[in-house]
């Protein structure tokens, strides 16, 4: 529930709350105020008859009882509720009566006095009409002061919330909030102005050092490389050119692990923002072709199945995505078998037979998750194209069917 | 020492290349082969001694590394841009990151290799940068009576044409220009298809494809110029 609504709420429930209580208690003062009124109106009523009876005047009054009682009967007074039958309006009606033993000059009396609660229910109308009214009044004051001024006060909080939402730390853009008049609100808008300063910040700090490592790591390795490379133009014994053999290809896999290394820590700082429409098919075939030498020296076929699919992604990861996936179908392709490459609408799928994964599938997309099979793996190839497809919102998924290795990979087609 | 010469339009030039590479090992194992393979070689290891050197453009090729004391190749480049030299630039860099290479690209830079590279590599592009320079121009290389023909694509012995697959034809201009040089099957590998597709399996191919354009090339010229280095690679030898 929006804040503004919630607020609302809790202004009308406040507001209901209160004016109940207000009213309960109105009518309650009200009627003791009466009361008292009516008290005093009917003890004036009984003195004025005691007055008539003392100067010897018969009392005869419509409501009034007056009955002449023995001297022994010690005086009291009582205030009493009664209904009395009206016979002209045909209902019971509220009275309320005085009863008192009472002595005078005259002798001693018992007088009883009565009186209508008239008006009574025509007040409680009243108040209840107007607390009503008064909450009504309320309540569309509210809603309307929410939409017309809430809306005014919280525009900077929207605007700020809008660019919040749209903030990247790999953009170079600053945030650039809108500041307010409200405290609080001020006081927002400058932590996050800060968070989103320091964070872009940071995150310049990391690649800076991805950069660094990169080059602090590739420059020896190039070293050893060309050195050993030196090594091998020199003639040598048969046992010291497989000592230089070995550590070459300890130096390819390294160099290999570096840059996979370096890829995976780029991608998980969203390196590659920059998005074009891609068609998916050209760069496939692009890829195949280039690759048909490679599969005619290892005497494996590809079967290709390709449709114009076009995507948006960033060039560079999508060309590292077909890549790593057709090497990895070639490599685990024993020589006179068949590759199948699919692409039609959605779906883009590569698969090549070989025997059953000797470790749990869900190690397929983890970093160094590999076979034993090949050492000459890095062991992150799948685990580059699983965070690619994650980047660009495709869906990957790996099947065993049939003796059949199977990617799939639901592409995106949002624009 | 014998020199190789690159030859253009049957015309014998030295070439002249700058080696910017702050890394004194690297600086020296890249003079170092540049001079063997018959370039006349001069080197600056920091951003204000490279500033100094590219101010009289009379390279022809400057290799470049981005990251230099003192300064970034990029502004290197930048400048020798701003002289409209037509000096062919190679950057080599650690910088293994497309915005890089495409910046570099974007400003007139030839080509874009990533350390760790192979000699041999290097001095593949630089002679394809050499080569494109000299567009319009027949550009063939002649060896004995082996005439491979850059512009076409094509290679003749003596007036047959030896037809070769394309991969072929990139490994034996690959031989060609390094030369007396043992080149590892590795080297040959991220030559022709890049680091992706390395794997024991694709290296044996290699050797599939070797010996293929060896037994074309025995057939129609009688020389085998392609011998095996034990363990190491092949070595394309000529007199």
């Amino acid at each position: 529930m929006k804040l503004l609504q919630r607020s609302l709420r809790y202004n009308i429930v406040i507001t209901v709350i209160s004016l109940t209580v207000a009213g309960i208690l109105m009518y309650y003062l009200l009627k003791k105020e009466i009361i008292a009124e009516m008290r005093e109106q009917l003890e004036y009523q009984v003195e004025e008859i005691h007055q008539s009876l003392k100067n010897g005047h018969s009392v005869s009054y419509p409501l009034v009882e007056v009955e002449k009682v023995s001297d022994g009967i010690a005086p009291y007074t009582i205030f009493r509720d009664t209904l009395i039958y009206d016979p002209l309006q045909a209902k019971s009606e509220d009275y309320y009566y005085l009863l008192s033993v009472g002595k005078n000059s005259a002798g001693n009396y018992k007088i009883r006095v009565m009186t209508t609660y008239i008006g009574w229910n025509e007040y409680s109308s009243t108040i209840f009409t107007m607390l009503f009214l008064t909450a009504a009044i309320l309540t569309l004051l509210n809603v309307a002061g929410s939409y017309f001024f809430n809306k005014r006060i919280w525009s900077p909080f929207f605007y700020n919330l809008d660019r919040l939402k749209n903030f990247s730390v790999s953009s170079d853009e600053p945030i650039s909030l809108q500041s307010s008049t409200v405290v609080e609100f001020k006081e927002l808008q400058r932590s996050l102005q800060d968070l989103a300063d320091r964070s872009q910040k940071e995150y310049k700090a990391l690649r800076e050092f991805t950069e660094n490592a990169s080059h602090e790591m590739q420059t020896p390795l190039g070293i050893i490389q060309s050195k050993l490379d030196r090594m091998s133009q020199v003639e040598v014994s048969e046992e010291l050119a497989d000592h230089i053999v070995q550590a070459k290809s300890g130096v390819e896999r390294l160099r290999k692990l570096n840059k996979s290394l370096l890829l995976l820590a780029k991608l998980d700082n969203n390196a590659y923002p920059d998005k074009t429409e891609i068609s998916l098919d050209i760069q496939l075939r692009k890829q195949l072709e280039w690759l048909e030498e490679l599969l005619s020296g290892k005497k494996v076929t590809a079967v290709v199945n390709i449709e114009p699919v076009k995507v948006y992604a960033n060039l560079f990861l999508t060309e590292v995505i077909l890549s790593n996936l057709l090497s990895n179908a070639i490599r685990y392709t024993a020589p006179g078998n068949t590759i199948h490459v699919f692409l039609s609408g959605s779906m883009f799928e590569i698969s090549n037979p070989g025997a059953p994964l000797d470790f749990p599938e869900n190690f397929l997309f983890q970093r160094f998750g590999k076979s034993s099979q090949n050492i000459q793996a890095t062991g992150l190839g799948l685990s580059i194209v699983y965070q690619i497809c994650q980047l660009n919102n495709w869906k990957i998924s790996y099947a065993y069917r049939e003796g059949h290795h199977t990617f799939s990979v639901m592409l995106s087609m949002d624009f | 020492m014998s020199v190789s010469v690159v030859r253009i339009n049957h015309l014998t030039v030295v070439m002249n290349v700058l080696i910017i590479e702050d890394e004194e090992l690297l600086q020296e194992e890249i003079r170092s082969y540049l001079t063997e393979r018959g370039f006349n070689c001069e080197v600056a290891a920091t951003f204000e001694k490279a500033k100094g050197k590219i101010s009289q453009p009379d390279y022809d090729i400057v290799v470049l590394d981005i990251t230099l004391p003192g300064g970034s190749g990029i502004e290197l480049l930048k400048m020798m841009k701003r002289q409209k030299s037509d000096t062919g630039i190679i950057i080599v860099s650690a910088r293994d990151s497309l915005t890089d290479k495409l910046s570099g690209l974007d400003l007139g830079a030839d080509d874009y290799i990533t350390k760790p590279f192979y000699m041999e590599e290097l001095n593949a592009r630089i002679n394809a940068i050499l080569r494109r320079r000299a567009l319009g121009i027949n550009d063939i290389i002649r060896i004995d009576d082996l005439q491979v023909d850059t512009s076409a694509k094509t290679v003749f012995h003596a007036k047959t044409e030896i037809v070769l697959t394309k991969k072929e034809y990139e490994l034996l201009l690959y031989f060609i220009v390094n030369k007396n040089r043992v080149v590892s099957k590795q080297s040959i590998l991220a030559h022709l298809w890049g680091d992706d597709y390395a794997s024991n399996e694709s290296i044996d191919t290699i050797y599939v494809h070797t010996m293929n354009l060896r037994k074309k090339l025995v057939s129609h010229t009688g020389i085998d110029y392609i011998k095996t280095v034990y363990g190491m690679g092949y070595k394309w030898v000529q007199g």
